[in-house]
């Protein structure tokens, strides 16, 4: 009885996230998060209080509401200031993520053939 | 004056090692290792009196302090910049080397002895060849000192006024706590260092070595868990951006040890119980403290930028001098024992306590490497590309996630398991009411929150854990105390359980809004109501407030904008937080123009049940406080 009780409510736990997710992250929050403020120390546009920032985060409003993509806004941002502004992962450093999942095959085999009993 | 008392009495503690370390008489170093305590106390002790005193002969107190500071923050100033920093980098490091001799000493040789004093001749070096917090002021400018000496008896000159320190640095009362909690954990693992190579320097004789280092880990890694939540309660109360950790560089390098020491609490047990990953803890007990020699070599060097890093000159050749030095000591003692290491048993049963912690160890391990990796890839991108280019949290949450929830489902077997394969199906029937709450408990949140398949994850994993976890410390505080190492993983796994929770109502629930306001305006937020008062200005000796009082059914909060006097940084916005179990509403001045406030307000979930898990965790050392 348990048992059946169990492998209906994991089916419902599975598909539940399916008919009700709701993104309620707006595009300005997921640009802002992504953008760095150039002249703070390591803060985004989204947690940085300067005035720069400030005067930046309006510039982004509007260029959302003439409704330029994320990525001619991600492009029109890293013209002006560079690379280093875009905190997302790109094709520059796409290698930074595959490299620990490398590492962590090697050294898992690694630790499989020294240190288990095959 | 007290330039010069402190002068002679760091060249005393100089001299008091170096007859430590070349000493082999077997009894003098008992009074030595006293005696070294007892110098670099009083060196603490001095430098706070001139603190109080408001000395500005002195360098560091011309540049780092200042006659408004307040008395709290003139204490904490000891600590707010490198020069005294290292001061209690080293009286920490002696209260170590007293404690290692006093608890944790079994050697009869004196290797561990000199080991130890090599460590602390090495930072005390730093503070009498290249720049000390005593070294007396002999060029004024315009506020503060332009130029030092490191020679005691000069002709000093006195600054009318101090610089004062860093506003960030006074501006909550943590500031005080937390860099003192953090250097017991980052410093103490030194000790599991000391052990491994003086233990087998020679020749291995035991396994005694293993269990010591153990012991001698746990507690660095109770003050490292605390000081950690305290450097990111203290972000959370005071910079004003709503978070608590932002994978900055000096966040990073404190995580790593604390990643590797973690790993190595567990593997160190395999190698007590069953004699395997004997290779695997010798390289584990010294990576954690060459970890921190590196992270403090990468935050001090000044080749990156962040809210910690302070440089100052020629530390940074100076620690990968370092560096460099205790690496050849790790890997030259390794080769030595390449014969002990292949004693190392074999782990037999995959789904056993060994494998269990071998899972355990690669992920912790893959996760250090990439933090460290985060943190040192754009330091060479930019000099091979000339070119800068920034890691943000996408790359941590992409990699780092994924193995924080490994933890946690690998955290769910923790309290049955043995040497012995686990058997999956019976393990499945003995905990079906536990799986059946869970699974009850995840379906109602994912159906409040309407949230996605991250949510349900973890939500499902931690739910899980901390029902398992709880039942059975429950169970067993019933009938006893809870004493012991299993139980002290238990509360850990446990604190663990209730902090991810915590963590993922906090990074997929929390939401934002800007809004531009007047003084008596009434602010709707999520389904609260808030009444802005009108602002009123506070002249203090040091800074400016402006306190924005806002009401909240009937509590009253101020949201504040810092403005330091003496300094060229921007103003500090410290929020109100109107705190709840389930979230916090957190109000933060972005910009004021005239009588205009553009306040930010943030619901921050699950705050309080993070800040609950991490405190269980670190009380998990009470379970080891009697024998």
């Amino acid at each position: 009885m348990k048992k059946y009780l169990s492998i209906t409510l994991f089916i419902i736990l599975i598909f539940l996230p399916l008919v009700i997710y709701e993104d309620n992250n707006s595009r300005y929050e997921k640009l802002s998060k992504s953008l760095l403020c150039p002249v703070c120390q390591g803060e985004t546009l989204y947690d940085s209080p300067s005035e720069y920032a400030d005067d930046m985060r309006i510039v982004l409003k509007e260029q959302i509401d003439n409704g330029m993509s994320d990525k001619q806004i991600m492009e029109y941002w890293t013209a002006r200031f560079g690379e280093r502004i875009n905190t997302n992962p790109q094709n520059s450093n796409y290698i930074l993520i595959l490299f620990p999942i490398i590492f962590a095959l090697v050294f898992g085999s690694l630790f499989y053939r020294k240190v288990l009993n095959d | 004056m007290i330039s010069s008392i402190g002068i002679i009495l760091t060249w005393f503690g100089f001299l008091n090692l170096i007859i430590l370390f070349i000493s082999s008489n077997k009894n003098l170093f008992q009074t030595l290792v006293r005696v070294n305590l007892l110098i670099h106390f009083l060196l603490f002790c001095i430098l706070e009196i001139a603190l109080f005193l408001d000395d500005f002969s002195l360098y560091y107190i011309a540049n780092h302090s200042a006659a408004s500071t307040p008395p709290l923050y003139k204490f904490a100033s000891l600590w707010g910049s490198l020069d005294g920093s290292i001061l209690l980098w080293n009286l920490v490091l002696s209260i170590y080397f007293y404690l290692y001799i006093k608890f944790y000493r079994a050697s009869v040789e004196l290797y561990d002895i000199k080991i130890f004093a090599s460590i602390l001749l090495f930072f005390s070096g730093f503070t009498i060849f290249s720049s000390s917090p005593f070294s007396g002021c002999i060029q004024l400018a315009s506020i503060g000192c332009q130029d030092f000496t490191l020679l005691p008896f000069q002709d000093l000159v006195t600054s009318e006024s101090g610089r004062g320190p860093n506003p960030l640095l006074q501006n909550h009362p943590l500031m005080a706590i937390h860099p003192p909690i953090l250097y017991l954990g980052y410093i103490g693992l030194v000790l599991p260092f000391v052990i491994a190579t003086s233990e087998l320097f020679n020749k291995h004789k035991d396994e005694n070595w293993i269990k010591i280092a153990e012991r001698a880990t746990y507690f660095p890694w109770v003050f490292l868990t605390a000081g950690i939540s305290l450097g990111a309660a203290w972000s959370y109360e005071v910079l004003g951006w709503g978070g608590y950790w932002a994978w900055d560089p000096v966040e990073n390098v404190s995580f790593i040890p604390w990643l590797l020491a973690t790993a190595f609490l567990h593997s160190s047990k395999t190698q007590i119980k069953e004699q395997t990953l004997i290779n695997w803890n010798y390289v584990l007990a010294c990576l954690m403290f060459l970890s921190v020699i590196f992270g403090t070599f990468i935050t001090r060097s000044g080749v990156l930028i962040s809210v910690h890093a302070f440089s100052n000159g020629n530390i940074g050749t100076y620690l990968l001098i370092g560096l460099f030095i205790f690496s050849f000591l790790f890997i030259f003692i390794g080769i030595r024992n390449i014969e002990y290491f292949k004693t190392s048993n074999k782990v037999e049963n995959l789904l056993g306590r060994s494998g269990f912690f071998v899972a355990n160890n690669i992920v912790l391990s893959a996760s250090a490497l990439i933090v460290l990796i985060g943190t040192i890839y754009p330091i060479f991108y930019e000099s091979f590309f000339s070119r800068q280019l920034t890691i943000g949290r996408s790359f941590y949450d992409i990699l780092i996630g994924p193995l924080l929830l490994i933890l946690v489902y690998l955290m769910i077997f923790s309290t049955k398991i043995s040497r012995v394969n686990l058997d999956f199906k019976t393990w499945l029937i003995g905990y079906q009411n536990e799986l059946n709450v869970s699974l009850l408990i995840s379906i109602i949140l994912t159906f409040y929150f309407r949230a996605s398949y991250k949510f349900v994850l973890t939500i499902f994993g931690s739910v899980l854990l901390v029902i398992i976890i709880g039942k059975n410390i429950v169970k067993r505080y019933k009938k006893t105390k809870l004493q012991g190492s299993y139980w002290t993983g238990q509360i850990s796994h446990l604190g663990i359980g209730i902090f991810t929770i915590g963590l993922i109502l906090n990074v997929t629930q929390s939401f934002s809004n800007e809004l531009i306001i007047s003084t008596g305006d009434i602010v709707n937020f999520g389904d609260k109501e808030f009444i802005i008062l009108p602002p009123y200005e506070e002249i203090k000796e040091e800074k400016n407030v402006i306190n924005l009082p806002i009401e909240f059914e009937d509590q009253e909060k101020n949201a504040t904008l810092n403005i330091f006097k003496n300094s060229s940084q921007q103003a500090i916005s410290s929020p109100a937080v109107f705190r709840s179990i389930e979230s916090d509403t957190y109000v933060t001045i972005k910009v004021i123009d005239d009588d205009k406030f553009k306040l930010i307000f943030r619901e921050n979930y699950g705050i309080f049940i993070l800040w609950l898990g991490l405190g269980i965790s670190s009380a998990s050392f009470l379970t080891r406080m009697r024998k």
